[in-house]
C-alpha cells in the first residue's frame, strides 16, 4: 500500500454563514497528482488555502509529510509549493530576480536559490528571458514564471491551483510536460482545474467537489466506469451528472 | 534575520524602480524646503503690504501721506478703488484697508482735525496689525510736523516774516530731523539662525514624516492586490518577519526624506551645529520608526487602497492638529489633553528642544521614550491585528 503524503481529516471553513468546506476528508499518496475538480465556488480554493496554511480550518486537520498544519505550519511550509490560480508575481522585478527572491523565502541561500532559478527557468523555457521584466511578459509566460516560482525550494508537495487558465496550447503543453516531469521524478501534486480533459490526462485520482463536499473520488477510469464504457464515456460527463448542468455564477 | 531584510530590499528596489514614485518622494522634500525658503526668504524681517483707498486724490496730505509709507522698507503700498476693497474686505481677500476720505487734506489745510480710516476684518490679522501699526506712526509723524509747522507759525505771526517762508524753513529743519534722527534705533542680529524657521520647522518635518504612514499603510494592500501576500504566507517567512520587513522599507524611504530635508534646513538656514544635527536626524529616524509602524497597524486592518490611503490621510490630519503644528495649544485645556495622544506632540517637542531651544538628546528623554514604545507597541498590535482580521493569517 502506498504511503500516504498528505492526509485530510474532516475540514470544516465557514464565513459568515457560508459553508466553503464541509467535511473533507482525503489522502494523497507520495508521488501522486490529486485532481481537485469541482464548479466554482465548490469550495476548491479554499481547501487549497487550508492545504498551504493560509487558512487555518474551524475543524479538523491535515497533515503533511506527518506534520499538522494546525501545530506545526513552518514545517508543513518547509515541504510545500504553492502555484495559485491568480498570477502573484512582482510584475516591476525580472523573471530571475522574483525567482531568487522567492526561493530565499523558501529557505535557499543566495547561490542555491540562483542556481535553482536558473534551473527552473530552462525547464520553463524562460531561460533568455531571465532578464525581462515580468511586466512586459505575455500571459502564458507569466503562468509559466508562475508555476517556476512554486518550485523554488525543491518542494516535496506542490499545489497547483488551475495553472493553465488563459494561456496558448503551446504554454500550456509546456506546463503538462513540466507536470508530468514532476511526477515521474516522484513529487506529489494537488490539481486543480476545470478542464476535464487535464484532469484525465494528469492525475492518477480526482475528487469532484460540489457545496463545500466531496461527492465522488477515484481514478478517472473508474468515475468513467460508473456511468458507462470509459472509452466513450468523458470524464466531463461524469462531472456533468455529479453536479448538474445549473450554472454556479 | 535574513528574511526581513530581503522583503526590506525589494520594497527599496520596487521603489527606486518606480521613476515616479522616486521622483516624487525625492522631490518633495526639496519643494517643502523652497516653499520654506520663499515664505522666510532667509530673513526674519518683517516686509508686508499697505492696501490703501484714496478718495482724496491728488490732494498734498494724502499725496504726502502715501509718499511717506512709500519710502518705508518694509512696506509695500497698493492703490484700491473703494469698490475693490469693499468686495475684497467682504470676501476676506484682505483683512485690513486704510481709507483717506475726501477732504482729508482740506480738512488739513485748514488747521482741522482729519481722520483716516482703517476698515478690518475681526482684528485685521497679524500682518494688517502691524501694517496699520507702520501706519499709525507715519500719520503721528506728519501730524507732530503740522503741529510744529502751526505753532512756528503762530509764534512768528505779526514779525513781518512770510508765512511761505516760514513754512519752508520748517520743513528744511524737519527733513534734516528725518533724515538724521536725535534719537536713532540700531538694529542688531543675534546669531545667523532666523527665528521663524526654527519655530516653523518641526512642525513641517513633523508632519512631512507622516506621510510615511500613508506609504506604509498601502504595503499589504498591494501586496495583497498582486496576489503575492498569500504566496509569501506559504513559504517560510513569519508574519512577523513580513512585518518587520515592511517596518525597515518604510523608515528608510521616511528617513531619507527627512533627511534631505535636515540637511537642506542645515546646509541653507545653517539651524544647526554639526552635534546638533546628528541629533536631529536620530530623532527624525525614531519618528519615522514609530510612523511606519503606525501605517503598518492600518496597513493590517485596510482591505483596499482607499481604505488604507484615507484611513491615513484622516489620522495623519489629526495626529498634526493634536500635535500643535499649526497653532499652540494652552495648557490645561481639553486640546491641551488630547495632544498628549498625539505622537506629534512628542516629536514636535523633541525636535522644538533641538532646533530652536539649543536642547540635547538628554532633554528629550521622555519624548524620546514615547516613539519607542510606540514603534514596539505598534509592531506587536499590527501584527495581533493582521492575525484576527477577516482574510488574515
Amino acid at each position: 500500500m502506498a504511503e500516504a503524503f498528505l492526509v485530510a481529516q474532516d475540514l470544516h471553513k465557514s464565513f459568515n454563514d457560508n459553508k466553503a468546506v464541509n467535511g473533507v476528508s482525503f489522502t494523497i499518496d507520495k508521488g501522486e497528482i490529486f485532481g481537485l475538480l469541482g464548479p466554482n465556488g465548490a469550495g476548491k480554493t479554499t481547501t487549497i488555502r487550508i492545504l498551504s496554511t493560509v487558512l487555518q480550518p474551524d475543524r479538523g486537520d491535515v497533515t503533511i509529510g506527518g506534520y499538522s498544519v494546525r501545530d506545526n505550519a513552518d514545517a508543513v511550509r518547509r515541504r510545500i509549493g504553492v502555484c495559485p490560480q491568480e498570477l502573484a508575481l512582482y510584475v516591476d522585478l525580472s523573471a530571475l530576480d522574483n525567482l531568487v527572491f522567492f526561493g530565499r523565502m523558501a529557505g535557499l541561500s543566495g547561490k542555491e536559490a540562483r542556481a535553482q532559478a536558473m534551473a527552473n527557468l530552462e525547464l520553463m523555457g524562460l531561460t533568455e528571458r531571465a532578464k525581462g521584466k515580468v511586466d512586459k511578459f505575455s500571459g502564458g509566460m507569466k503562468r509559466r514564471i508562475n508555476l517556476a516560482i512554486a518550485l523554488m525550494g525543491h518542494p516535496e508537495l506542490l499545489f497547483l491551483d488551475e495553472p493553465t487558465v488563459g494561456i496558448d496550447p503551446q504554454s500550456r503543453n509546456n506546463i503538462y510536460e513540466t507536470i508530468e516531469g514532476l511526477r515521474d521524478g516522484g513529487m506529489t501534486i494537488l490539481y486543480t482545474t476545470h478542464y476535464m480533459e487535464e484532469a484525465n490526462r494528469l492525475c492518477n485520482r480526482v475528487a469532484i467537489m460540489d457545496g463545500g463536499k466531496i461527492i465522488a473520488m477515484d481514478t478517472p477510469y473508474a468515475l468513467k466506469s460508473q456511468i458507462g464504457s470509459p472509452e466513450q464515456v468523458t470524464l466531463e460527463d461524469v462531472f456533468l451528472r455529479l453536479t448538474g448542468r445549473s450554472l454556479r455564477d | 534575520m535574513i528574511r526581513p531584510i530581503l522583503v526590506a530590499l525589494l520594497e527599496v528596489r520596487t521603489y527606486l524602480q518606480d521613476k515616479g514614485d522616486l521622483g516624487f518622494s525625492l522631490l518633495l522634500p526639496i519643494v517643502i524646503f523652497a516653499l520654506m525658503y520663499g515664505a522666510f526668504g532667509g530673513q526674519s524681517q518683517f516686509h508686508g503690504t499697505a492696501h490703501v483707498v484714496d478718495e482724496d486724490q491728488g490732494a498734498p496730505y494724502s499725496a504726502l501721506l502715501l509718499e511717506r509709507l512709500g519710502e518705508l522698507e518694509n512696506l509695500d503700498v497698493e492703490l484700491l478703488s473703494l469698490p475693490e476693497a469693499d468686495s475684497q474686505l467682504e470676501r476676506s481677500d484682505l483683512l485690513m484697508v486704510l481709507y483717506i476720505p475726501n477732504g482729508f487734506s482740506d480738512k488739513l489745510a485748514s488747521g482741522e482735525q482729519a481722520q483716516l480710516v482703517f476698515k478690518q476684518r475681526g482684528n485685521g490679522g497679524q500682518e494688517g496689525q502691524i501694517v496699520a501699526s507702520l501706519i499709525r506712526g507715519v500719520v503721528e509723524e506728519i501730524s507732530q510736523e503740522l503741529q510744529v509747522q502751526s505753532q512756528v507759525k503762530n509764534a512768528l505771526a505779526g514779525r513781518g516774516i512770510s508765512q511761505d517762508h516760514i513754512q519752508i524753513t520748517v520743513q528744511k529743519f524737519l527733513d534734516q530731523e528725518r533724515q538724521y534722527p536725535i534719537v536713532g534705533v540700531r538694529e542688531e542680529t543675534v546669531g545667523t539662525s532666523p527665528d521663524l524657521v526654527s519655530q516653523f520647522l518641526p512642525g513641517i518635518v513633523t508632519m512631512f514624516v507622516l506621510f510615511a504612514i500613508t506609504l506604509s499603510s498601502r504595503a499589504l494592500v498591494e501586496e495583497r492586490k498582486k496576489g503575492t501576500l498569500e504566496r509569501l504566507l506559504t513559504t517560510r517567512l513569519s508574519v512577523g518577519q513580513l512585518f518587520v520587513g515592511k517596518f525597515l522599507a518604510n523608515v528608510c524611504r521616511g528617513f531619507v526624506q527627512t533627511f534631505i530635508l535636515l540637511t537642506l534646513a542645515y546646509m541653507v538656514f545653517r539651524l544647526f551645529t554639526p552635534l546638533s544635527f546628528v541629533e536631529a536626524l536620530l530623532i527624525a529616524l525614531i519618528f519615522s520608526a514609530a510612523g511606519s509602524t503606525l501605517g503598518l497597524i492600518i496597513a493590517s486592518v485596510a482591505r483596499t487602497e482607499d481604505q488604507a490611503v484615507w484611513t491615513s490621510v484622516t489620522f495623519t490630519m489629526v495626529m498634526v492638529m493634536l500635535g500643535g503644528t499649526f497653532f499652540s495649544i494652552s495648557e490645561g485645556s481639553a486640546l491641551y489633553i488630547a495632544s498628549k495622544a498625539s505622537i506629534n506632540t512628542y516629536a514636535n517637542a523633541a525636535f522644538k528642544t533641538i532646533i530652536a531651544q539649543g536642547g540635547s538628546l538628554a532633554d528629550v528623554g521622555l519624548e524620546l521614550g514615547v516613539m519607542a514604545g510606540v514603534i514596539v507597541v505598534g509592531l506587536v498590535l499590527s501584527r495581533l491585528i493582521f492575525r484576527v482580521m477577516p482574510g488574515g493569517k
